[in-house]
């Protein structure tokens, strides 16, 4: 008599724990399905979207205005790594935090060393790779170089040869899609960046002051100079002496623009231009982090334009 | 006709070696032949290596290429010089360098692969406290036996990093002061992390800080308070429960944050349980929900319990409840309001002597057997109202504490409001005011003193050198 009651109670609830354990997100995509792909930055997932096309379902971990070197690690982060069949990293120290959503996530499938992950940076010419001793006296610097790479366009074909490797590690029978759509995708770059080109050549050489150091790919690759910095040591607010020589700095050697980014402090920012006769020009750091920026090509066809109109 | 006989014995000593002669000749030219056929060999191995690398060189080639180098910038050389010439990729290692031995502990040279594979960090946490005389006397303050001193209360050395493709490991040194003037080192955490089991889930062993409740599994460093909350130190003790055992872990494959745990320890906690046998094993669970509230404020929401043996081999049970709030407006890299706050209720079976009620020397109660149903809760906030500036370092905080004692009658409650100013990331001050008054001054009387109220100043300074892995929720 009462195990038919106990019986029919628990089936539900087996029937509950089945489908927990055998739900999405526990088992290797299926090959008809879109591939669940987690990028740590929109930048990335911009890049991961170009190369997958309609094989890929691509979400962020950082949003495109968040500063991406110290993300908080939500629990609802390890949701998204938790379905991920790739996970898609800037690397070179920038979204250290990742490690720990992944340990959090229990998805083995993108755990350290596992075929579904991967370094966007592996095999990229990377920018001020430290030469000598580095410390924390110098702020928060990055010890394996400037991991900002992903606003250059001619680090689009590097950064994507990484993602489709990644891709076709998680289902092979797409490469030959998954290189198409990266060559049709670079052909629309290059083209972009002929334009690019032809419209900042006027201003080669021309000096910029940032207010972080994550420009230096941008700048170089368009020929513009870094005069200084904002901020004296990374994630430390500069001191008054600083900006004092910045300023001073900016005015002998004319410098007009102050580049900055949402999440830094754009009041001082003013300051320093106002004191300075420069302006601000504010650029998007990545995709989505400011209206008009919401792809990879619109994100550089913003900044190209707003740095372009700042020297004019 | 002898001097032909000469000439023949001569002509026949010279003509004698001619047939040895001509099986060394015969000899020698089998080895040149055998040598020339080694060389063609060593030469068609030699042809097809290099064949090999130029169709991989081929191969290479024809693949998408990285980016090429950013095009130098034409600039004077005093702005130029700001602009460090482009680095070599971080994975190209020269021949010079694959030769020298590397150096594991070199962190102050560049990172290459290899050349550290775990990472290390070192955390110090230094306490000042200031009370009055009859608190210090009966060791009665937040930090007991510590009252009016400035100390170390945590210097932490960790190691940790990925062990092999399946696991991961961290160990935790501390060294700190525990009684007035002496420094006691001890094995914080060892504990490994199998990260590729079936289903999601992880298996974590060792010695560690169990996952029960809020605060408990963190750093005293790394806490939001200076001190530990009055819950906390009462039901768990001054160290918290760390324990010796495993803990499973899994996350739900829903679409909301849900993890599971369960964990086996020994049970060595002598404040709350102390059997230290897994034959009577402390048993523990966790139930961790998260929910993001827009996308400027979250709260996670966790149910803890443990249940286990006390020395006396009587059954202690914790409940635990704590919530998590934060709010971060848009483009803002701290929060500007965090809440939190924890509850633990207790049912403990505890042994309770015999008393003599009417004073005449003879036990009129008999000893027996009680429960104590006894709980305990903090609230606690911080505001850091500034998004950028110098400002921005700031930040103010405040804890309510209401306890009973988990065994003994009475209860307590104390305030404390903070500032904390943090230099950077890796450096933070605190300076703190604690109001604690009690409902009875037994149990805090030693050395004929005692302490119902006490007024405590606080100070702390904290910082980190080197890794230190990111912050959760």
């Amino acid at each position: 008599m009462t195990t038919r009651p106990l019986a029919r109670t628990l089936r539900p609830l087996f029937f509950i724990v089945a489908g927990l354990v055998a739900g999405p997100g526990t088992g290797p995509a299926v090959a008809a399905s879109r591939i669940p792909v987690v990028a740590t930055t929109t930048d990335l997932k911009a890049l991961v979207e170009a190369v997958g096309g309609d094989l890929v379902d691509v979400d962020a971990l950082a949003r495109g205005n968040q500063n991406p070197h110290d993300l908080e690690v939500r629990p609802s982060l390890m949701v998204k790594v938790r379905r991920a069949d790739l996970l898609v990293m800037n690397g070179l120290e920038l979204d250290q935090w990742a490690e720990v959503v992944v340990q959090g996530a229990g998805n083995p499938r993108v755990g350290p060393g596992a075929p579904g992950r991967v370094d966007a940076s592996g095999g990229l010419l990377v920018l001020e790779v430290p030469q000598a001793k580095v410390d924390r006296s110098m702020g928060d610097v990055h010890p394996v170089g400037n991991p900002h790479y992903s606003i250059d366009p001619g680090m689009a074909a590097g950064v994507t040869a990484n993602i489709v490797e990644g891709l076709a590690r998680v289902a092979p029978q797409s490469r030959p899609a998954f290189e198409r759509n990266r060559q049709a995708f670079l052909a629309r770059v290059d083209q972009a960046l002929a334009r690019w080109t032809t419209e900042m050549a006027p201003f080669k050489g021309a000096k910029v002051v940032v207010d972080h150091n994550m420009w230096i790919y941008f700048l170089t690759r368009f020929g513009l100079v870094e005069a200084g910095s904002v901020e004296e040591r990374p994630g430390i607010p500069p001191t008054p002496s600083h900006l004092t020589r910045l300023i001073a700095l900016m005015k002998e050697q004319k410098v007009k623009v102050v580049v900055s980014v949402p999440w830094t402090d754009q009041k001082l920012a003013e300051r320093v231009a106002q004191e300075a006769g420069a302006k601000v020009v504010p650029l998007a750091p990545a995709v989505g982090s400011v209206k008009g920026a919401d792809g990879y090509i619109e994100t550089i066809d913003y900044n190209v334009r707003s740095i372009a109109q700042a020297l004019r | 006709m002898r001097s032909l006989v000469g000439i023949g014995l001569l002509l026949t000593g010279m003509l004698a070696p001619v047939p040895a002669a001509a099986q060394d000749v015969e000899a020698l030219r089998k080895e040149l032949e055998e040598m020339r056929k080694q060389f063609d060999t060593m030469k068609d191995g030699y042809e097809k290596a290099i064949n090999r690398l130029g169709e991989r060189i081929q191969q290479l080639e024809s693949r998408p290429q990285p980016a090429a180098a950013p095009p130098p910038a034409t600039a004077p050389p005093a702005a130029a010089a700001q602009v460090p010439a482009p680095a070599a990729p971080a994975v190209a290692l020269t021949a010079g360098e694959l030769a020298r031995p590397r150096e594991p502990f070199s962190l102050y040279t560049q990172r290459g692969p290899g050349q550290l594979l775990f990472d290390m960090g070192v955390a110090g946490d230094f306490i000042g406290n200031l009370t009055q005389s009859n608190v210090d006397k009966a060791n009665a303050g937040s930090f007991p036996g510590r009252e009016n001193r400035f100390f170390p209360r945590e210097i932490e050395l960790s190691l940790f990093g990925q062990i092999d493709p399946y696991a991961r490991a961290e160990v935790r040194v501390e060294a700190g002061e525990e009684d007035a003037g002496e420094i006691a080192l001890h094995l914080a955490e060892a504990n490994l992390t199998l990260m590729t089991l079936p289903f999601g889930t992880q298996l974590k062993m060792g010695q560690m800080r169990s996952r029960f409740g809020l605060l408990n599994p963190v750093h005293e460093h790394d806490r939001p308070f200076i001190d530990a909350p009055n819950v906390l130190a009462r039901f768990l003790g001054e160290e918290g429960l760390v324990e010796r055992g495993a803990e499973l872990t899994w996350v739900a494959p829903l679409p909301f944050f849900l993890e599971a745990l369960v964990g086996v320890f020994n049970g060595d906690n002598e404040t709350a349980f102390g059997r230290g046998k897994l034959t009577s094993p402390l048993a523990t669970g966790r139930l961790r929900t998260f929910f993001e509230l827009g996308d400027e404020s979250a709260i996670q929401l966790g149910a803890s319990v443990a249940n286990g043996e006390t020395p006396e081999r009587h059954r202690n049970t914790l409940l635990g409840f704590d919530a998590k709030y934060k709010y971060r407006p848009e483009g803002w890299q701290h929060p500007l309001l965090t809440l939190l706050g924890e509850m633990i209720y207790q049912t403990r079976r505890v042994d309770v002597l015999g008393e003599d009620t009417n004073g005449d020397g003879i036990q009129d109660t008999p000893d027996q057997t009680r429960t104590r149903n006894r709980w305990g809760w903090y609230a606690g906030g911080e505001v850091q109202p500034f998004r950028t500036g110098q400002l921005a370092r700031w930040a103010a905080g405040f804890r309510y504490d209401w306890t009973q004692y988990p065994v003994m009658r009475g209860r307590e409650w104390a305030v404390g409001p903070y500032v904390a100013f943090m230099p950077s990331e890796f450096l933070r001050f605190r300076l703190g005011y604690k109001y604690t008054e009690r409902a009875t001054r037994d149990g805090f009387t030693d050395n004929e003193s005692s302490a119902r109220k006490v007024d405590e100043i606080l100070f702390q300074a904290t910082f980190i050198l080197g890794a230190h892995p990111a912050h959760p929720f």
